[in-house]
């Protein structure tokens, strides 16, 4: 298939491409104006020097092409057009003049007559926060029937794995986003369609599938073992940095950046801060987005080269925003830990509880007394919540998760103990759902012998405390030195919403209740 | 006792009042420090008292040519003192504006020359002594710029004189010389010629107005040479004698000028001296105090804004700076960003904002320029301006605007528009979906756009080149 370069153009400059005057699908004659390129000084009309179907655009609106820059890419007189790659999103409509993708969806208009009907199975929207999605595994094959309530394939978010069942009955014709692919919520997955050459009509056809056409692709989205719609917890970093650049509702960018965003499949939302005035995006920053992804370097000799899972994605960009905008102070101090230890021996007997279930309590009290800590930074405002919501870091192999438990201060020690329990199963299990949004979390590194350390703050909330170790120390006192049990903690302050002295008698506090946890029991 | 402040303002042009004003209205205790009148050289040597006589000047223009409009003016003159008289009430008005607003802030201020003592300390000096002093947490440098004056040259302000003795002068010359081509020069020549002065205007660079798009400037020449203003561009002052008849300057292009007076309009310089900079170890580039985006120096708590600091010498570019550096002494502050427009208030007006052609090619960027001659304006036809033209210069990867230059009738009001659209950084194709009144002469700025898109349709198509693309 020939590919058609630019050829040689009088005058100085290099010329950039204005606009295509033909789309892809389009029959093109030899001598027909293909496109239209400019110069400093002038428009030049670059004509085809072949007959043929325009397949490909290689030099979209904007792009330097001096002689012999691949223009566009022929085939024969008649040839179908192929779908485009998956990984561009095909449900939303490119502008009309720029022709990388096939002609929009448009809503409304039915599948050509001659043609059988064809549905699109779509990416579901799991979550109120859910943007995009990957599909995990393909349970049936192109070519199988499937029926009602199937499930047809699994989904994994930044929250959770979620396998979709099907809503329409039919014949499977084709799978256009493969295993291991991420596509946004809504961008179509798959076809049914009695024959293959169908879909090939239909996507072909201007006026094509409207995925939005079909209603109940959207209701049928399903959750396993019938637990309540995901609601995910707020990975309100990445949600801080949108909000920086979201006004009433919608993202700030500029005209030219949604319309190439539009174009090139780009979720503006998902672009964080723009360089352009407050934040703004524009298409000079929508560009860079896509360029980024494009390139992949190259493996020396044993690298192996793993896409992140949408966990460790949403790991990477919470804490990196965290870090980066968060102006964290640290305190620590050095608990007794023999009263501690002495007690949760005592309850463990009566029921199942950890040592981390005490700290947990002692956290949620001192949380319910210092209100700053349950604090969240909204522009210039600070949003108080009522309960000591708490978060308690799961560590797994995939990576990370950190269920709530709610109102954390209006439980017993018993009942932390349960619910944490149950908390770290489900998150294992990657079966967490209906969370609550936390203030605070809790780290405890101990059961691997962690004495220390310094833990980055769950964006939203104002404090983090990392728990160490148990374990034996020389311990001073009045003088005296004597062997003893001590255990670090280490508390990380977000300093915009904690100051220092506040930070120290929260933590002076946690002490009081560590090493007095009688009191945790009583009510 | 000296007096304590939160920010002491160093002049009170409008960069000095502006940030005053600003500090005030966030709560913060200011002092300003005024050598002399209020309001800086904008007020008493600038930006007013020039358009006040270029009104005055543009009248009778306008009288002189009234009978194109079919209205007959028999004898009309003009009389100079009343014209000076007038121009000297508006400063009077506008300075005592000043004065109001300042109490209305419970600004302080202090009437004297200001130098600095070492960090926060000011002395305020009068008649040669030491008056008053104050301290300040944080200091703001506003002391502006005054005209270059021509080493070796007759010092008789008679003979020899800038903008600040000529916007004064009690009578008319019947000829000048103006040495510099820039805005000032541009401006003064435009306003002396309908009062009958034989004016020519020499300028040592290759065109009139170098900092602005050439096009501008070969425009403008020939609208001056219509109207008997002679020009030499690319042309310097070799000598200059003075004599009985005047002055005498023989030109680099072998002629020679004989005027009454020159006017000395080759740029103006920062008024940085003896300001008592080295208590504060400030150094300055040629006189110029450099400051970062947030208009800090490199001295914490002393910022410097408007002409002292050399980025941009005009007067919405120092009042910008006054509250960028305001905002950033007070703590909440962001950089300054945001494009600056310029004007020249000759008749026809010029005005720009963004990127010059010039600038693009020096940059190497790929651009194409759209052009819209005013003269094809149905409201230019209508009122009998149609000189001018507007430029809209398109980046041609991201189709982004990269500036607007305008020659015509009101161009400084009409460069608002592509000010704010070059401030919100859009494509031209926002500026041509932009509706603009009819009839007007801002609609030109959408007609320059859409041909900087190929897409006019006030013009016949642009001629195209035909490639043929092989393989």
């Amino acid at each position: 298939m020939p590919t058609l370069k630019m050829p040689e153009v009088k005058g100085t400059g290099q010329p950039t491409v204005l606009r295509w005057c033909k789309t892809v699908g389009d029959t093109v004659k030899k001598g027909a104006v293909l496109l239209l390129t400019e110069t400093d000084a002038e428009l030049i009309e670059v004509e085809s020097g072949l007959d043929g179907t325009l397949l490909e655009v290689l030099s979209p609106p904007g792009k330097r092409v001096p002689f012999q820059t691949p223009l566009a890419v022929l085939g024969a007189v008649g040839q179908a057009v192929s779908l485009p790659p998956p990984s561009q999103a095909v449900s939303l409509p490119p502008p009309s003049q720029t022709v990388s993708l096939p002609p929009p969806p448009q809503a409304g208009q039915p599948a050509p007559q001659s043609a059988g009907p064809v549905i699109p199975i779509v990416m579901p929207k799991a979550g109120q926060s859910m943007e995009e999605g990957m599909i995990v595994k393909w349970n049936v094959e192109p070519g199988a029937r499937i029926q009602k309530g199937q499930i047809i394939f699994t989904v994994e978010t930044d929250k959770a794995t979620i396998e979709v069942e099907a809503v329409d009955e039919g014949r499977l014709a084709r799978i256009v986003v493969p295993q291991g692919e991420t596509v946004p919520v809504q961008a179509p997955v798959a076809y049914i369609a009695e024959k293959d050459s169908d879909v090939d009509t239909c996507l072909a056809q201007p006026g094509g599938v409207s995925a939005t056409d079909m209603p109940s692709q959207r209701e049928g989205l399903s959750v396993p073992t019938g637990d309540a719609r995901m609601s995910p917890r707020q990975t309100a970093g990445a949600d801080t940095s949108v909000a920086q650049v979201v006004e009433g509702g919608r993202v700030k960018a500029s005209p030219a950046a949604r319309k190439l965003a539009q174009e090139r499949g780009i979720n503006l939302a998902a672009l964080g801060a723009g360089s352009g005035p407050e934040g703004r995006i524009l298409s000079t920053d929508v560009a860079a987005a896509k360029a980024g992804a494009a390139v992949p370097a190259a493996l020396a000799a044993g690298q192996v080269r793993r896409r992140m899972s949408q966990m460790r994605k949403a790991i990477a960009r919470n804490l990196l925003w965290s870090k980066q905008n968060i102006p964290h102070f640290y305190l620590r101090l050095t608990v007794n830990a023999e009263p501690l230890l002495t007690f949760y021996k005592q309850e463990k007997a009566k029921y199942p509880c950890s040592v981390n279930d005490v700290v947990v309590a002692a956290c949620a009290k001192a949380i319910h007394e210092f209100a700053a800590f349950r604090c969240k930074l909204d522009g210039a405002d600070l949003i108080e919540t009522p309960t000591a919501n708490i978060g308690v870091a799961v560590g797994m192999e995939e990576g990370l998760a950190v269920p709530v438990i709610v109102a954390a201060e209006r439980l017993t020690l018993q009942q932390i103990g349960a619910e944490s329990k149950r908390l770290a199963e489900a998150a294992r299990k990657g079966k967490l759902e209906g969370q609550g949004e936390g203030v605070f979390t809790i780290t405890n590194l101990g059961m691997f012998g962690v004495e220390e350390f310094a833990a980055i703050i769950n964006p939203t909330e104002a404090a983090i405390l990392a728990v160490g170790a148990a374990h034996e120390a020389v311990v001073v006192k009045d003088g005296n030195v004597r062997a003893g049990r001590v255990m670090n903690l280490t508390l990380s302050c977000d300093h915009r919403i904690v100051d220092g002295l506040l930070g120290a008698k929260f933590l002076a506090r946690m002490k009081e209740l560590l090493e007095n946890p009688a009191k945790l029991v009583s009510r | 006792m000296a007096q304590h402040f939160d920010i002491a303002v160093l002049g009170s042009g409008p960069g000095g009042y502006i940030a005053a004003l600003k500090a005030a209205s966030l709560g913060a205790k200011v002092a300003v420090v005024e050598q002399s009148h209020l309001g800086g050289t904008c007020l008493n040597l600038g930006c007013i008292p020039s358009k006040a006589l270029l009104a005055s000047s543009e009248r009778l223009h306008q009288i002189q040519h009234a009978g194109d409009l079919g209205i007959q003016v028999n004898g009309a003159s003009f009389d100079w003192a009343k014209i000076q008289a007038r121009k000297d009430k508006t400063l009077a008005m506008l300075r005592g504006g000043i004065k109001a607003l300042f109490g209305g802030r419970k600004v302080t201020l202090f009437q004297g020359r200001a130098v600095l003592n070492g960090p926060g300390k000011i002395a305020v000096r009068k008649d040669g002594a030491a008056a008053e002093e104050l301290t300040a947490d944080k200091v703001i440098i506003a002391t502006g710029s005054v005209p270059s004056r021509i080493p070796g040259w007759p010092s008789d302000p008679e003979v020899n004189c800038t903008s600040d003795e000529a916007l004064h002068w009690k009578s008319l010359p019947k000829s000048v010389l103006i040495v510099g081509g820039g805005a000032i020069g541009c401006e003064f020549a435009c306003m002396l010629q309908p009062f009958g002065v034989q004016v020519t205007v020499v300028e040592a660079l290759p065109k009139l107005l170098p900092n602005m798009d050439g096009q501008i400037a070969d425009a403008l020449e020939k609208i001056f040479a219509k109207r008997g203003i002679k020009c030499f561009p690319n042309t310097k002052v070799q000598d200059l004698k003075v004599g009985s008849q005047g002055a005498t300057a023989v030109l680099s292009n072998g002629s020679s000028v004989t005027a009454e007076k020159v006017l000395v309009a080759t740029g103006r310089k920062p008024n940085t001296a003896n300001l008592g900079l080295e208590s504060l170890g400030l150094a300055t580039d040629r006189g110029f105090i450099r400051v970062n985006d947030r208009m800090e120096t490199p001295v914490p708590g002393c910022y410097c804004i408007g002409d002292a600091n050399g980025r941009c010498l005009l007067a919405h570019a120092a009042s910008a700076h006054g509250i960028t550096a305001v905002e950033n002494a007070l703590g909440h502050g962001r950089p300054f960003d945001a494009p600056v427009p310029n004007g020249v208030y000759t008749f026809p007006e010029i005005a720009a904002v963004g990127l010059t052609t010039e600038e693009c090619r020096a940059q190497g960027l790929p651009f194409f320029a759209g052009n819209y001659m005013i003269g094809h304006l149905g409201k230019a036809m209508a009122i009998g301006e149609t000189d001018g033209f507007v430029k809209v210069i398109r980046h041609r990867e991201t189709g982004r605007l990269l500036g607007v230059h305008i020659l015509g009738h009101n161009a400084t009001e009409c460069i608002a528009a592509a000010g704010a659209l070059l401030h919100q950084k859009v494509t031209v194709e926002a500026v041509a979906e932009t509706v603009f009144s009819h009839p007007t002469i801002s609609e030109a700025i959408k007609e320059a756009a859409e041909d900087a898109l190929h897409q006019a349709l006030h013009l016949p198509p642009h001629k195209m080149q035909r490639v043929v693309a092989g393989i």
